[in-house]
């Protein structure tokens, strides 16, 4: 048995490098496409990150500032994976991560909350917003891919609305957290230090590591786990074996868009970045969320992994040369790693068969 | 008046042609989440044409070559659904979702790309098409009528034939219903749902176009087209997976999404004062409270969304 | 000068990784006859089948028609061929019309639109020669499962097929419509059409084959002339034992009121009406009482609401005294009911969850094997453990294989054990033995004898004649959602049974 999960983590291993591999090589292609004298230099760029940089010292601080936006995708793709194991395609991460911040800064910039309050509000909405989906998905059979999709451009409608009452009079941009209600920034606990004194690094860092840990533990060893992983697997038989498919249908929305609002409030309360009102898509944390956790083989311990990774080359599309490339490469590249990672459930899937096969023959 | 009911036209045109489109895909067994990125990229192959046509040229030519080269990419790019739901029986919900992220960021980095060739200082994802639009339109009485319309009622009735008269629609609806059953009769049930994602390829390239041209004469490729792939879904459970019924209720939807585009022109909705946001939201709403009290008891194809497995029979 | 057969499989071999399906069957269908094909689940029959449509490619052997070597690479070869089946589930679109489902595959067309004109006539008279009543234009989902399957062989005579298969046809049947097909399948014979039929039905074998040609584990154990072989010879040969076809047990009176039903009625997903029409009924200690019926008159339904998986819409549910009508699937568990579900893949298993893990299901959050809202994983391992000794349940690795790489009967006896050993007053158990062998449905009667002499109530759901004659106490004739009548099985015979499960008559 042991041997067999082995193989089965290692096997998932592979098949994410695989896809890393191919998605670096096809955006590689594209750039030679494009500019074919630039792309080895772009595609550099891109893989190296904060270590274009020579000095070590700002190399570790700008190293803190892709960590600090991994923390966020982190949630987004914990938010998916859970929805994905009880057998929910949860789209709606953006849209959750959207109504996460807009709560979170109106309390922080509006209301002069402190930061835990703020936290928990995020929270709170983002679950209350993919309550929305559970509960037309169970009541309404309404396809929660759908519903999610839609609520997606209504929640950045609305967050659009909200925040321009506390933005800046000049900039589309909200007002800077730090100098405005400087209690609602979440604390460093010293954190920042280790980083070159990056004011970003924030306790959102390590705690959603440990809200990872939490995700895998409740998933594998809690009688709650199992009883979501046998809705999420058999619907039917979990039916059958009386447990309450609609409640924890809407149980798992609402986890899933609480982890993703958190992931909103955890990029805008570290005051990395201010939210754009006049913003005409929702953020693409929830979509690279998507890639993050196929990519880290649907385990949460996984995800923080392939988490940092997509973010890495995400923040790495900043590096190139954008007179000659744009930073949408980097979207690019992991689109098609999503893409990539649908043939990986296929060749899992024919490896596990034979595999099965073999052990079925055997026993008869 | 006029302005509204023409924007509920061109805008319900779009949802019919890609909710039709979604439709064929579903008859065959898939389901094709990604005709968003279809339409993108049907959108860009459009643009592409319109952008680098001569201006004194031909209009007949201009609208030909305008909608191959849309139908073109859509069918081209929906090769993607197809390979990997067909022969490799992806996750047709991953495959479609990758699809759509794909198509915005793969149009945005060509337009730029293309933009700063021409224009080092010009990095932005925008194509304009000001004059070469006009070829599409015909100014009758006020009301701006737009050859594309007149396409998609043509095609509407064409769909409607070729899924209940023909053969190629009945074994496409086998397919999508009981592909055991097709391929026990001797269907290929392969190429049946190549054909069914290619026409929505087709179909939701074109109307990418449309879309992009319906009011605006400019494209920022950045935006995508604005989840209008997803209310052609929604279009399309409500029409009951009917090109009829898919007709009828996007000339609804039309109305929404042209309220927020016009809602400006009509004192009445201009005096109530509700800011542009929520014009914005509308159509996403009315979707939302359509699918809630629509979806219990549809009936979709039966076999849609599973991947046929010669193996199973 | 025409060969006497018309299609021959010669010592055909056909191995799959670890097992042999096929070892060395030779299978001749001589032109005009019927001809019987008969073994146990698992014997290689559909293996077999699935070779001479080209599905698969044996590793050796060859098959000849009318004399001639040919080869079958896919099912269009065979089609090309004259070979047409009635597969045991009927390869049909629900939601066309009887004759969309004909002529698919074969449509005419003229300028690219269909024209039906000419099949319906084909359709027509074709139904009229062999008496295959049934309206074109009806839609498949309305109709029953006998016109149903007369559009199955509608289907295969619109081809002008010549050698025409039947795949266990008569499991879906009432005891009139089987007479009805065994009528049509010799007159079919006596056009010259020559058919195979597949079954493990010896009564049906006896009465309308020639032939009969036995498998048994993969192995071909010989060919038989129906006529001077008797139905004990035939078991003998299929299941290479002697089979007791009497399920052993003794006379008990029942005790007191476990199960009441008062006017129950159900609201049906297919159809407006209801699927269970005011139907009262109860059971007792002590006593096993069968739901019989054709599939499809309500038995599905009736047993969803009793287990809650459906709502009633009307009447009343009462266990051990208690009403429970609106109780949740949970508590009735919790309360004393057990069920075996009739689609053990559907409801029974979660298929990608270990052997230990199913085995739980619906005991998971007992303090026996949750602490603190964490699962005690020791517990539940022990606790698989003593199941799969007490109970025999086979697979690769014990408590952890998965439950999709089990053998159906192996998933199906987990799935037993788990019922009886949570020690129920009401075993509700539905066609607990589809698809198993022999022996396997031996031992799953025997534990249903055995609740019963524990003074527990049983409540069996079978579509098997057999099983409704030899394990109940009391049998309840479903037709058409109500109970139209209740008959003892020590004096009742089956064709009074077929009359009440047809609907011709009722109490």
């Amino acid at each position: 048995m042991r041997k067999l999960l082995k193989n089965e983590g290692f096997e998932s291993f592979i098949a994410s490098i695989i896809c890393i591999i191919l998605g670096l090589i096809i955006g590689y292609v594209v750039l030679l496409a494009i500019k074919p004298a630039g792309a080895s230099k772009a595609i550099v760029a891109v893989i190296k990150n904060f270590m274009y940089y020579p000095s070590g010292a700002a190399k570790i601080k700008y190293f803190g500032n892709t960590l600090v936006k991994t923390a966020p995708l982190l949630m987004c793709s914990l938010s998916i994976l859970f929805a994905y194991k009880v057998g929910l395609f949860n789209i709606g991460a953006s849209g959750q991560f959207t109504v996460g911040t807009c709560a979170a800064l109106y309390l922080a910039l509006g209301a002069n909350m402190p930061w835990y309050v703020c936290l928990i509000s995020a929270m709170v909405a983002g679950a209350l917003l993919a309550a929305i989906t559970g509960i037309l998905k169970s009541y309404c059979n309404v396809n929660e891919v759908i519903s999610c999709i839609m609520l997606n451009w209504i929640s950045l409608y609305a967050t659009n609305m909200i925040l321009t009452k506390v933005k800046e009079s000049t900039s589309p941009y909200t007002l800077v957290v730090a100098n405005t209600n400087p209690k609602a920034i979440l604390p460093s606990l010293g954190l920042g230090k280790l980083f070159s004194n990056n004011p970003y690094v924030t306790i959102a860092i390590p705690l959603s590591i440990i809200l990872a840990i939490v995700i895998w533990v409740l998933l594998e060893k809690t009688t709650l786990g199992y009883e979501l992983r046998a809705t999420g697997n058999n619907k039917n038989a979990a039916k059958y074996a009386g447990m309450n498919e609609k409640r924890n249908i809407i149980l798992t929305m609402v986890i899933a868009g609480a982890l993703s609002g958190l992931g909103g409030a955890f990029l805008y309360l570290s005051g990395f970045e201010q939210w754009q009102c006049t913003q005409s898509s929702v953020p693409g944390m929830g979509f690279n969320g998507i890639a993050a956790s196929f990519l880290g083989g649907l385990s949460p311990i996984g995800s923080i992994f392939s988490s940092y990774f997509i973010q890495h080359v995400t923040a790495g599309g900043a590096y190139v040369d954008k007179t000659l490339y744009c930073s949408q490469i980097s979207d690019l590249i992991s689109s098609v790693i999503i893409y990539l990672c649908g043939f990986v459930g296929f060749l899992k899937l024919v490896l596990k068969k034979a595999a099965e096969k073999k052990e079925g023959g055997e026993t008869k | 008046m006029i302005l509204l009911l023409q924007y509920m036209i061109i805008f319900a045109a779009v949802l019919m042609l890609v909710a039709i489109g979604g439709c064929f895909s579903e008859h065959s067994g898939v389901i094709n989440i990604g005709l968003e990125g279809i339409m993108v990229l049907g959108a860009l192959g459009g643009a592409l044409v319109l952008k680098f046509y001569p201006e004194d040229g031909n209009a007949f030519g201009l609208i030909t070559l305008t909608i191959l080269a849309a139908v073109v990419f859509g069918m081209i790019y929906s090769l993607l659904l197809a390979v990997a739901c067909v022969n490799f029986k992806a996750d047709q919900t991953i495959v479609g979702t990758a699809m759509n992220m794909l198509g915005t960021a793969a149009a945005t980095v060509i337009v730029k790309a293309m933009n700063t060739a021409m224009n080092p200082d010009n990095v932005s994802s925008t194509i304009q098409y000001i004059n070469t639009k006009k070829a599409f339109l015909k100014n009758i009485g006020g009301f701006e009528f737009n050859w594309f319309m007149l396409i998609t009622l043509v095609l509407v009735v064409i769909s409607y034939v070729v899924m209940y008269k023909t053969r190629f629609g009945l074994r496409l609806m086998a397919c999508g219903e009981h592909p055991q059953a097709a391929d026990s009769v001797g269907i290929s049930v392969y190429k049946m749902r190549y054909a069914g994602v290619i026409i929505s390829g087709f179909l939701a390239g074109l109307g990418g176009i449309v879309y992009i041209t319906s009011g605006v004469s400019e494209w920022k490729f950045e935006n995508g087209v604005a989840g209008f792939g997803f209310l052609a879904m929604a279009v399309m459970i409500f029409g009951q997976w009917k090109p009829h019924r898919i007709a009828v209720s996007a000339l609804l939807f039309g109305l929404f999404r042209a309220l927020s585009n016009v809602y400006m022109g009509f004192d009445f909705l201009k005096s109530l004062n509700i800011p542009s946001g929520i014009y914005n939201m509308l159509p996403y709403i009315i979707c939302l409270v359509v699918l809630a009290f629509t979806s219990k008891h549809s009936r979709a194809p039966k076999a849609e969304g599973i991947p046929y497995d010669k193996g199973q029979r | 000068m025409d060969a006497p057969y018309a299609i021959e499989m010669l010592n055909i071999t056909k191995k799959f990784p670890g097992i042999i399906a096929n070892d060395n069957i030779t299978l001749q269908l001589r032109k005009g006859e019927i001809h019987a094909l008969l073994g146990e689940n698992g014997a290689g029959k559909s293996t077999l089948m699935s070779v001479l449509f080209g599905l698969y490619q044996p590793e050796e052997g060859q098959i000849k028609k009318d004399g001639k070597v040919v080869d079958i690479k896919n099912p269009n070869d065979a089609n090309a061929l004259g070979i047409g089946m009635v597969h045991q589930h009927f390869k049909l679109v629900e939601c066309f019309t009887v004759l969309d489902n004909i002529i698919l595959g074969v449509e005419t067309t003229k300028n690219g639109i269909l024209q039906k004109d000419e099949a319906r006539k084909k359709v027509l008279a074709l139904s009229e020669k062999y008496g295959l009543a049934v309206n074109p234009d009806a839609i498949i989902e309305d109709i029953t499962v006998g016109m149903q399957q007369r559009t199955e062989i509608l289907k295969m005579l619109y081809r002008d097929n010549e050698i025409l298969i039947f795949d266990e046809p008569t499991a879906v049947l009432t005891p009139q419509e089987i007479d009805e097909l065994m009528a049509i399948m010799k007159n079919l014979a006596a056009e010259g059409k020559s058919i195979l039929f597949i079954s493990h039905k010896l009564n049906e074998i006896m009465e309308v084959a020639d032939r009969v040609s036995v498998l048994r584990k993969g192995k071909y154990i010989g060919t038989v002339d129906v006529e001077g072989t008797t139905k004990e010879d035939l078991s003998r040969m299929m299941v290479g034992r002697d089979v007791d076809f009497v399920v052993q047990k003794q006379p008990r009176t029942p005790g007191e009121e476990i199960l009441k039903v008062e006017n129950l009625t159900v609201a049906s997903k297919i159809h407006k009406n209801n699927a269970v029409k005011n139907v009262s009924f109860n059971v007792r200690k002590g006593e096993i009482v069968c739901i019989a019926g054709i599939d499809g008159n309500g038995q599905t339904e009736l047993v969803y609401a009793l287990s809650g998986l459906e709502p009633a819409a009307g009447g009343k549910i009462s266990l051990l005294g208690k009403d429970i009508t609106n109780t949740s699937i949970r508590d009735r568990s919790v309360m004393g009911m057990s069920h075996i579900p009739e689609d053990r893949h559907k409801h029974g298993l979660v298929l990608d969850y270990s052997l230990e893990y199913n085995m739980v299901l619906q005991r998971y959050f007992e303090p026996e094997f949750t602490k603190n809202g964490f699962l005690d994983k020791p517990a539940i391992r022990k606790y698989a453990e003593r199941l799969i000794e007490e109970y025999d349940v086979r697979s690769g690795q014990g408590p952890i294989t998965r439950a999709r790489s089990m053998s159906g009967g192996n998933q199906q006896k987990a799935i037993v054990a788990r019922e009886i050993d949570k020690e129920p007053e009401l075993l509700i158990a539905v066609q607990p033995t589809r698809g198993l062998d022999v022996g396997a449905i031996e031992n799953i009667h025997r534990q249903l004898v055995a609740q019963r002499d524990k003074d527990k109530a049983v409540l069996l759901v079978s579509l098997e004649l057999e099983e409704v004659m030899s394990v109940p106490d009391r049998i309840l004739v479903m037709y058409e959602g109500e109970i139209v009548g209740e008959l003892d099985p020590k004096t009742t015979t089956v064709e009074e049974l077929g009359l009440y499960m047809a609907g011709a008559k009722r109490q």
